[in-house]
């Protein structure tokens, strides 16, 4: 039940942040346009006035671009140099838009104005960065620790056949997708703690997200799934919908980007839903300690209260 | 008398081994060379010794003083072999990691010792490090017609760093084992202007040119051990933990075989072809998908080329432990690359089987110098296997068939080729050895493949199946060299084709095989001149009165192209007119520019050189076309997918 009500709760949230989700899928369009319009511009001068462009109807063609030459590499290289630059900006960026989006979600009454989201960005900037910094670390690390470094030692193996290698590759991925949910938790209790209350350090915020996660596991690890199912589904959608969409005119390219940016607006709500949930069961997990706590006073109380006074 | 019976016995069992046709009906090849082994695989000192009994007919008019034998695995004794000196690295300092091969002893028919005869020589380097040749003086000369037998009792021991042959654990690839005969050449046969022996060193980027032999081999080897070669099984026999099996190959110009107890043995059949896979346990699954590319190779070259004459057929994918021996050909045994696990849509375990596969005739059967000729054997063997993945795997999609992203396998040669910055370093004129800048494999696979699929967009594919047909016709089980494919290229166009390209076809070849040019035809304008009306003061009527009734909409189009490559191929140039009409021009591409004209009511809208992307040489299918209104939108699209893509690239990875 509590999961269903900080599903429930979180959606809610979520819907009332409409505005805020609008301002980041805004800033992210303006920080990738930045990269792939110049892009853009570079593949259809190298394609000039050519009919090769036919053999792109049909998806990438690896032939027809090859045959760039000098002007190929240049485009591969702008490609991966404009990649690299867009996720290190994204990631500044990130901080800042999710401290708003968590502003924008941490409690359920909030209308929220974008100047408020602008504020709370700022306001939370540094620690967010600092915390999402750290749990990617981490994830890094559990990465090379959980699925690199045993796949690495069975390869060393004279004996080693392909079967053992995949297999432990298969089982150590499978056990790596299970730490992320974790680490998602975490990473979204720190930041929605420091949310509540601004004064904490990024690192108290960590601890307290790592506490969090595992004073409510079971409860907050089922909802996280739930929601990455969620994302998952929305995800197959994309993959089965958008690489095979091939339009071959104008407008049918320009409903594939109003489409394709529809298709995203909708992962940012989901991962907003992620982050309204995380924040109401935070709410729901300190509520109950709250309670706890001042039933645990209670008792006490009454061995030295009398009757009269139970229930204050 | 003891000499006497020592020749009697030799003599005795080599005839009788070699006489009984009992893989083919009868012989298909001259059989100038012939062998017989009695071998022992020590799995604890990874050596294979024993005794080799060998024969090599003097065919030539020549009187001949020695013989010459490779000894390929002493390329694997130190760094400073030739191989190794040419390739870098090193085949390791522990004697367990080293390979070579030692001669105990080495007799001639009448029992005389050799030994002090034998010289190792570096014909092509003079690298004294280098012990891959040996030269042995005969104590008599070989007059014409002689036969030499030699009998040798030797040890090999295989190398750890497996590079086509050696040992990784209880895996064995069994290649270049023996003391084996190059080939004498005499005066006239393919280049050699005198006779002489054709017996290169080992060299790291070089393969192989041997005599059609016959081979009896018997080895004695670990039970455990699961075995395939390159011969037929005629017996199996176990002794405790041991056993001995018995092959013969017939007509193959090498023998090799491979032995590991993780293999798991497929047989299937083709016609009168018995497969035999030997894969490790646990790729099985892999098993249907090679089976059924060796049996379209069998069918698509059996159909195009000519017969598969032997009646098996045995190839291993090794384990990954052993991967350095995959993709490699002994003509009846060859092997695949393969995993456990490689997606049904990434075609390249079923691309090596049919590369490999496609050596038993190109190389296997017409027994080309691999040596000298490196793009006669993998060029023409690259081009067929284009052809045979392409046609069973989808014509755009022969290597890659996902639904995001196909590429078929004649552009992937044809894209390696176009993107090497050393594409006109070298013609493909060269040894294997001397292909400068690390060009080897572009050249003799590629590049080579790339203009026999222009040659085939010139001459047609029916034309370029009967080349193939004669060639092979001419040259099964012989030592043809690219002046017989040439020759045989001519004389199946002027028979097809008369005239059309000319007395023969020496000028492609000239410029493709033997040249350094590159092709790139390009389409440099379109004018749609509007005619314009004499004005001001002029001596002559309007040149167009009368020819039209309306020269208010009267156009002058051209079309501009240029050749901007050295190549010249014949092409053909389609234009488009606003009205729909269409006209096919032929350009014979010999000068430097050439404008295709014409006045009427219709404008151009666009021109093609190639519209069929026939001449796959030309190294920019960009420029080969041109139009009055481009289509941006596929180049849109994939700006959008690329930005959608970031998008949620971005969303995913950033927390």
């Amino acid at each position: 039940m509590k999961i269903y009500s900080s599903l429930k709760s979180g959606f809610l949230r979520t819907l009332n942040a409409g505005k805020s989700i609008l301002i980041v899928w805004f800033c992210i369009f303006i920080l990738v346009l930045v990269f792939v319009f110049p892009l853009r511009r570079s593949l259809t001068s190298a394609f000039g006035d050519s009919m090769i462009t036919e053999k792109l109807a049909d998806g990438i063609n690896i032939e027809a671009f090859t045959d760039l030459g000098p002007v190929f590499k240049n485009i591969m290289s702008f490609l991966t140099a404009g990649l690299m630059f867009t996720f290190l900006a994204g990631f500044l960026l990130n901080s800042f838009l999710t401290a708003g989006l968590f502003g924008s979600v941490k409690n359920d009454s909030m209308k929220f104005s974008p100047s408020e989201f602008f504020s709370a960005g700022a306001l939370n900037f540094k620690a967010f960065l600092l915390i999402s910094l750290l749990i990617t670390l981490i994830i890094d690390f559990g990465f090379i620790l959980i699925v690199v470094a045993p796949a690495a030692i069975v390869s060393l193996s004279e004996t080693a056949s392909d079967k053992s290698l995949f297999m432990i590759l298969f089982i150590t991925g499978v056990v790596f997708l299970l730490v992320i949910p974790l680490m998602l938790l975490v990473a979204d209790y720190s930041r929605a703690y420091k949310t509540s209350d601004p004064a904490v350090s990024a690192f108290s915020a960590i601890g307290k997200g790592f506490s969090l996660a595992f004073s409510g596991f079971r409860r907050s690890y089922m909802m996280m799934l739930l929601l990455i199912v969620a994302q998952i589904m929305l995800g197959v959608i994309i993959v089965l919908l958008l690489p095979a969409w091939r339009p071959v005119t104008g407008g049918g390219v320009f409903l594939l980007l109003i489409v394709s940016q529809l298709l995203f607006i909708l992962r940012l709500f989901l991962k907003t839903w992620r982050y309204a949930s995380v924040s109401s069961m935070m709410n729901e997990i300190t509520a109950e300690k709250v309670k706890d706590y001042v039933k645990i006073d209670v008792n006490q109380t009454e061995t030295v209260l009398p009757p009269a006074t139970e229930g204050v | 008398m003891k000499i006497r019976l020592v020749l009697i016995i030799i003599l005795s069992n080599i005839f009788l081994s070699l006489y009984p046709q009992i893989v083919n009906k009868k012989p298909l090849s001259e059989r100038i060379t012939g062998y017989r082994f009695d071998v022992r695989l020590n799995p604890d000192k990874h050596t294979v010794s024993g005794d080799m009994e060998a024969f090599w007919v003097n065919r030539s008019a020549d009187t001949v003083p020695d013989i010459r034998l490779h000894l390929y695995m002493n390329a694997f004794r130190s760094n400073r072999t030739t191989m190794y000196r040419e390739m870098g690295g090193s085949p390791g300092n522990d004697e367990k990691d080293l390979g070579w091969i030692e001669i105990n002893s080495f007799s001639d028919q009448n029992g005389a010792d050799l030994i002090p005869r034998m010289q190792y020589i570096s014909p092509d380097d003079g690298n004294k490090d280098d012990r891959t040749v040996l030269r042995v003086l005969l104590p008599q000369p070989a007059m014409p017609g002689d036969t030499v037998f030699i009998k040798v009792n030797f040890e090999t021991k295989l190398p750890s760093r497996i590079r086509r042959t050696g040992y990784s654990g209880d895996f064995y690839f069994v290649a270049q084992w023996f003391p084996k005969f190059g080939v004498y050449e005499p005066a006239g046969m393919r280049y050699a202007t005198k006779g002489g022996w054709n017996c290169h060193q080992f060299h790291a980027t070089s393969e192989f040119y041997s005599n059609h032999s016959v081979y009896d081999v018997r080895i004695t080897l670990p039970s455990s051990h699961v075995i395939g070669s390159g011969g037929m099984l005629i017996s199996e026999k176990a002794d405790g933990n041991m056993k001995t099996v018995t092959y013969r190959a017939e007509d193959i110009v090498d023998f090799a075989w491979t032995a590991w107890p993780g293999y798991a043995v497929f047989n299937d059949k083709w016609k009168h072809v018995n497969i035999t896979l030997l894969i490790p346990k646990d790729r099985i699954k892999q098993a249907e998908r090679q089976l059924k590319s060796v049996k379209h190779a069998l069918e698509y070259l059996d159909t195009n080329v000519g017969p598969y004459p032997w009646p098996h057929l045995t190839f291993a994918d090794p384990p990954s432990t052993g991967a350095g021996a995959g993709g490699m050909e002994y003509t009846t045994i060859f092997t695949s690359e393969s995993s456990y696990f490689v997606p049904p849509f990434i075609h390249l375990p079923e691309m090596v089987t049919v590369h490999e596969f496609g050596h038993a005739y190109f190389m296997g059967i017409m027994a080309s110098n691999e040596f000298e000729e490196p793009w006669l054997d993998e060029g023409v063997n690259s081009y067929w296997e284009q052809r045979i993945m392409d046609n069973y795997y989808g014509k755009n999609s022969g290597l890659l068939n996902h639904k995001f992203l196909e590429l078929s396998d004649i552009a992937s040669a044809r894209i390696s080729y176009v993107t090497s910055p050393s594409r006109q370093a070298a013609s493909n004129n060269e040894y294997s050895w001397n292909y400068p800048h690390d060009t080897y494999s572009m050249m003799s696979y590629q590049k080579t493949a790339t203009w026999l699929h222009t040659l085939e967009g010139i001459i047609g594919t029916e034309t370029m199946n009967n080349v193939f047909r004669e060639y092979y016709r001419r040259w099964a089980f012989r030592h043809p060299s690219g002046r017989d494919f040439i020759n045989a290229v001519n004389d199946v166009v002027r028979k097809e084709h008369g005239q059309k390209f000319g007395a023969d076809m020496n000028w492609f070849f000239d410029q493709t095989l033997y040249g350094t040019g590159i092709c790139d035809y390009k389409v440099s304008r379109i004018v749609n001149s509007k005619y314009s009306k004499p004005e001001g003061k002029t001596d002559t009527a309007d040149p167009e009165a009368g020819a039209w009734s309306n020269t208010d909409s009267l156009y002058t189009s051209k079309a501009q192209l240029e050749r901007v490559g050295e190549v010249k191929l014949p092409v053909e140039v389609l234009i488009h007119f606003d009205n729909g009409d269409e006209v096919l021009e032929s350009w014979d591409g010999k000068e430097r520019y050439k404008d295709f004209e014409y006045k009427g009511y219709k404008q151009i809208v666009w021109v093609k050189i190639d519209p069929e992307y026939k001449i796959k040489m030309d190294v920019n299918f960009i420029n080969n076309s041109m139009t009055t209104e481009p289509s941006k939108a596929p180049l849109h699209r994939i700006a959008n997918k690329i930005m959608t893509f970031t998008q949620f690239f971005l969303s995913i990875m950033l927390l």
